[in-house]
């Protein structure tokens, strides 16, 4: 027996949306490291890359092909399964999370009348899809660190397990104060509740949005392992850290996964608390754009960050997360809880 | 690590700071204005070329005087006084008027692998025949190039003597023939350094 029409085409559709989705974000390196390089250049006073294509655009696309055919080295002694499995296992996670972030609202496609949604799926627990995906990323630097059979890598993979323990409950607080604002785990109605003008969003939801935002975008940035909290992979003291016997395609599946992890945190943050595609003002562009922008606006400042401040030391990194974000996220939990009751 | 006690309000001003990331801000000042400020990179070969002041010692150029005579009377004291023996000189007579006196060089070569552009050539030469240019792109890719004579010398220098150094917009010409960076020496680069 045949399924209908509609089931059918439901599910053409859903894969069409699974292709789009993946095919973006494994090419989303390509611009992104580009422009990493960009605003790295432009902040110490020059050009960046600038030989390969019109002011360097395909630097990305030659670097992939040389790191194609370097030599793919394994260390003796490492354990070959895992040190093989770690960039897989910290790639999966990241482009996992993709299947529960929608883009736009859904259009109703004129004359046969069916609905188009941007997003593959909308969980109805979206939020914690989200943050138990995004934190199982961290096996594979664990894993990756653990299996290169090298104290440096060694100690990556502790410091970032150990971070990851620290600053994962500061992001899940931050997103507790969302689903407390929005009264909804599902992160299409989380955008909903944000329709209308620009304080209605919720980083505007005086006066514990803002500080719910920073919260936010310190922990998302822990998270990701940015600087200033790149621990994991402290070039001054740790060489390279988790991947420092890594070579050839399995460091730039890293390297992928760093970015893909880089552009989760801002779509979270743009969904969360600026709105999602909501643009501030209604002149007419369409949503997915706002979206779009907002979710730049975010990555430009994660990287014009990573060259404004200098890296943590461990402790400091300890006492951020423990003593200051978790103790103010648990006051604000409260504060948010009796604001929604009284006000 | 001790830290000494300051008054209540530096402490309250030092928690202020904190939670409003005011230091912060000010690195964000200072990376943002960096990021707007103009590029000090030399945009070397693609665009532009760095000619070097006049007194710059590159490559050797045979001069003339102002009718055209070679100021060259091979008197080899360049080749006398070149620590690294690199000048050869061989002289001949010729009274066509092709020199400013008749003896002239037959030979003026010149082995730019041995040469270490110390200007010793130039000091010792009377008639002010021998001058180091400004022509620095000397790499190549075989023997023959690291050799020059007495007429690739002698040929007219791309740069003119006169012109001040400076940046100037370029082109790369880059093919089977030659790699070189020909400058543009209308225009030059404003404020550089």
């Amino acid at each position: 027996m045949w399924p209908d029409i509609d089931t059918i085409l439901l599910v053409i559709v859903m894969l069409v949306k699974v292709g789009v989705v993946t095919i973006i974000l494994l090419n989303l390196p390509i611009p992104l490291t580009w422009l990493e390089r960009k605003v790295a250049g432009h902040i110490q006073q020059r050009p960046g890359p600038m030989r390969v294509g019109p002011h360097g655009i395909l630097q990305p696309v030659a670097d992939g092909i040389k790191l194609i055919f370097k030599e793919d080295i394994v260390p003796a002694k490492a354990d070959k399964l895992l040190f093989m499995f770690a960039p897989v296992v910290s790639l999966v996670p990241a482009l996992c999370v993709f299947v529960a972030i929608p883009v736009a609202e859904s259009v109703t496609i004129p004359y046969i009348n069916k609905e188009l949604t941007f997003y593959v799926a909308d969980f109805n627990v979206g939020i914690l899809f989200i943050l138990a995906r995004g934190g199982m990323g961290i096996y594979g630097i664990i894993l990756g660190g653990w299996a290169s059979n090298s104290k440096y890598a060694m100690l990556g993979g502790l410091r970032s397990a150990a971070q990851m323990i620290s600053y994962e409950v500061a992001l899940s607080f931050s997103a507790i104060g969302v689903v407390m604002m929005s009264n909804s785990l599902s992160l299409v109605e989380i955008v909903e509740s944000q329709a209308g003008n620009l304080f209605d969003w919720n980083i505007f939801y005086l006066p514990v949005g803002p500080i719910w935002f920073v919260i936010f975008l310190i922990a998302g940035m822990a998270e990701i392992n940015r600087i200033p909290f790149d621990l994991s992979e402290d070039e001054g003291s740790l060489a390279a850290g988790f991947f420092v016997e890594y070579s050839a395609m399995k460091f730039s599946l890293f390297a992928l996964a760093e970015y893909t992890a880089m552009v989760t945190i801002a779509t979270l943050g743009t969904l969360m608390f600026l709105g999602g595609w909501n643009g501030p003002v209604d002149i007419g562009i369409p949503p997915i754009f706002w979206f779009i922008g907002k979710t730049f606006v975010l990555i430009y400042f994660f990287m014009v960050i990573r060259f404004t401040l200098p890296r943590y030391r461990y402790d400091q990194l300890m006492t951020i997360g423990w003593n200051v974000l978790i103790p103010i996220s648990l006051v604000l939990v409260l504060v948010t809880g009796l604001m929604r009751i009284y006000l | 690590m001790k830290e000494k006690k300051g008054s209540a309000l530096s402490c309250l001003t030092d928690i202020l700071n904190k939670a409003f990331f005011i230091d912060f801000a000010k690195g964000l000042k200072v990376t943002l204005g960096y990021n707007m400020s103009k590029i000090v990179t030399l945009n070397y070969p693609d665009r532009e070329k760095w000619i070097p002041y006049q007194r710059w010692r590159g490559l050797h150029t045979l001069n003339r005087d102002p009718d055209g005579r070679e100021l060259c009377v091979a008197c080899e004291l360049c080749s006398r006084a070149c620590p690294t023996d690199c000048i050869t000189v061989i002289p001949m007579e010729d009274d066509t008027g092709r020199g400013i006196a008749d003896r002239v060089a037959k030979v003026w070569e010149i082995d730019l692998v041995r040469c270490l552009f110390c200007g010793f050539c130039q000091d010792a030469c009377p008639t002010t025949a021998v001058r180091l240019g400004r022509e620095y792109e000397l790499a190549c890719k075989d023997w023959s190039s690291t050799k020059r004579d007495r007429q690739q010398l002698l040929e007219e220098p791309e740069i003119p003597e006169t012109l001040m150094g400076g940046v100037y917009k370029a082109s790369f010409v880059f093919n089977k023939k030659e790699v070189k960076v020909v400058p543009d020496l209308t225009k030059k680069r404003k404020n550089f350094w």
